[in-house]
């Protein structure tokens, strides 16, 4: 019971008793000039009145509702406290506490009135302190919170800047490209130029730092091209985009990761066939570019949205809240991954 | 000495037969064209785009050799090769991967990496060459360590949320929901940009996450306490919550305070 209830009294630290005893001592001081009273006598009083405002003050501080400003309770407990502790006072010193109320009416009043007085003044200065810590709390965190942002932006254009190209797609691609040449296919030619136009997109060191729809399905072409041609009959693919919203505005290397986890996750692990279909279409001033294929779907314990986290955080970054990334289910099976961003707006330098 | 052994394997079987697997029919025309070259004798018998048959492979022709890339869809040549066992001799074919051929090199399998080239292929044959007359090396344990060093078995926590909108189903990824809260019959899933239904219970769903990023607060609430922005002091013996990136205040109720003490 008693334990329940000790979380009222956080805060009546050593230091706060200290300080109040020494408050109480200096004003009895003071007052020891003014009243005819003793110096014992006043301080008595003064001590009455200050730890049972304390007490109050810090129950107040510390009572779990949300009606009444905290402020509003504190200053409330030192008005009850100032009152409450005259009382005690009086019963300290072994008055008549009926007599307190009538001939030494005047006496307790200016005790009262006192210890209001000095009561307030030392709440408001501390209700200050209390609220310029917390200001500045405030003020640390959203620095802190400002700070985490640059560098999720930072970190995301570190990773945009890294190679995507990984030596296992381009190895096996190298081994299909010899074959085609020993076997004089005129296959060949065509694989190599697509490579090639692959990894100028691709590299870090050639990459653009400003795209338009129509390069970056240029880069995403290439890449399915290379992957036709390795994964023989498995895979097909199409590209369905009017022509007029090619040369819009569109963040680099976002379609091209799509399409790789459409390959990756999607057609390369079905041993039958499937299909890849980017389509692009605009309206009211929302660009949508999907990427839609027929493979063996999302398993809800498989990971891989490596690519896709690093989308989201780049739109964000780019558009605010203006721009999405949306993966959804395809009936029979597979996943259409769709990314939308306003066209009337271009894209913060990034 | 090596000639002696196949001679004796022909005597044997009439001939040294093959099969390659590999999903990309040009790197399996390839190696065919390669092998007749560096290899005349030797008969290709069959050839798959992945391990999926390879029980019935087996059965069907006996061979002697089995070259397998080891990605491939469905069965990969790891797991073909765990099948194989000990009937058949094995060649691993793979792209460049640097944690694999450290790990053939030290466990002695034979293997050819793409694009290779036929100096390396013929290297290859003659070692197999040499091997072809004794019973080929279990490799079902050094196949389970490569496997395991390949593609290190993540632990299996729930990824993605399947949630249905109006009539499709979209996917979110798990690090996107900032907390799942019961809604009588159904669970909701909220993310900083959307909210969305689901019938999965929260009983489940705490038992399918990641327990070091979601977090149960609540009979009825998981958190996921990448967006926790504070927690305050509530009503009674509970605590509140405040997230980044949406307005909702959540209850942790006093059974899971704890979580929140100061260290």
């Amino acid at each position: 019971m008693l334990k329940t209830y000790a979380y009222l009294l956080e805060g009546l630290t050593i230091r706060r008793v200290l300080g109040v005893t020494a408050l109480c001592a200096v004003c009895s001081a003071l007052l020891v000039w003014i009243f005819l009273n003793t110096y014992r006598d006043l301080l008595v009083s003064a001590l009455s009145v200050g730890y049972t405002s304390m007490v109050l003050f810090t129950i107040a501080g510390n009572i779990r509702q949300s009606r009444v400003p905290r402020e509003a309770m504190q200053m409330l407990a030192i008005v009850v406290g100032s009152f409450l502790g005259t009382i005690v006072a009086g019963i300290v010193k072994g008055r008549d506490i009926r007599t307190m109320f009538t001939e030494k009416l005047s006496g307790v009043t200016i005790t009262m009135s006192l210890g209001i007085g000095v009561g307030c003044v030392v709440v408001a200065a501390y209700i200050l302190r209390e609220k310029h810590a917390r200001d500045q709390a405030r003020l640390a965190r959203a620095e802190a919170e400002r700070h985490q942002l640059e560098k999720n932006i930072l970190e995301s254009r570190l990773q945009l800047m890294q190679a995507q190209v990984e030596p296992h797609f381009l190895f096996n691609t190298l081994a299909n490209v010899q074959h085609l040449v020993e076997t004089d296919s005129a296959e060949a030619a065509r694989v190599l130029d697509s490579l090639i136009h692959y990894l100028r997109a691709a590299l870090p060191q050639m990459r653009e730092s400003t795209t338009n729809l129509g390069r970056e399905l240029d880069m995403a072409r290439a890449f399915l091209e290379i992957n036709r041609v390795r994964m023989g009959s498995r895979l097909d693919f199409s590209i369905d985009v009017p022509e007029p919203l090619k040369v819009r505005a569109f963040p680099p290397m976002m379609l091209i990761t799509l399409v790789e986890n459409a390959v990756k996750h999607g057609v390369d692990p079905c041993c039958e066939c499937g299909s890849i279909t980017i389509r692009a279409s605009e309206n009211a001033g929302t660009l949508r570019v999907s990427v839609e294929d027929t493979g063996e779907g999302i398993k809800p314990k498989k990971g891989g949205g490596v690519g896709l986290s690093n989308i989201r955080e780049r739109l964000r970054a780019l558009y605010g809240g203006a721009a999405k990334l949306v993966i959804e289910e395809k009936a029979p099976h597979g996943v259409v991954a769709s990314i939308e961003v306003p066209t009337a707006v271009a894209p913060a330098a990034a | 000495m090596s000639d002696e052994r196949v001679s004796a394997v022909i005597a044997d079987r009439g001939r040294v037969s093959a099969v390659i697997a590999d999903d990309e029919p040009l790197l399996r025309a390839q190696l065919r064209t390669r092998l007749a070259r560096v290899w005349p004798e030797l008969a290709v018998v069959h050839e798959m785009e992945n391990g999926r048959d390879i029980l019935e492979v087996l059965d069907a022709h006996d061979a002697d050799l089995f070259f397998l890339d080891i990605h491939m869809p469905g069965v990969n040549g790891l797991e073909a090769a765990k099948a194989i066992g000990s009937r058949a001799h094995v060649v691993f074919v793979t792209a460049f991967d640097q944690y694999a051929v450290e790990a053939f090199e030290r466990g002695a399998i034979d293997y050819v990496l793409k694009p290779f080239n036929e100096e390396r292929l013929a290297l290859t044959v003659s070692r197999l060459k040499e091997r072809l007359g004794s019973r080929p090396p279990e490799l079902a344990q050094l196949v389970e360590s490569l496997a395991s060093r390949l593609a290190p078995r993540a632990p299996e926590h729930l990824r993605w949320i399947k949630a249905s909108v109006g009539s499709n189903v979209r996917l979110i990824p798990v690090e996107e929901v900032l907390f799942f809260q019961s809604d009588e019959k159904y669970t909701r899933v909220v993310t900083a940009e959307a909210e969305s239904l689901i019938r999965k219970p929260i009983r489940e769903l705490l038992d399918e996450l990641d327990p070091a990023r979601f977090w149960q607060i609540h009979r009825a609430t998981i958190v996921n306490v990448d967006y926790i922005a504070a927690v305050k002091r509530g009503l009674k013996d509970q605590a509140e919550i405040t997230l980044r990136e949406h307005s909702e205040t959540l209850v942790v109720s006093r059974a899971f305070t704890h979580l929140f003490k100061q260290m």
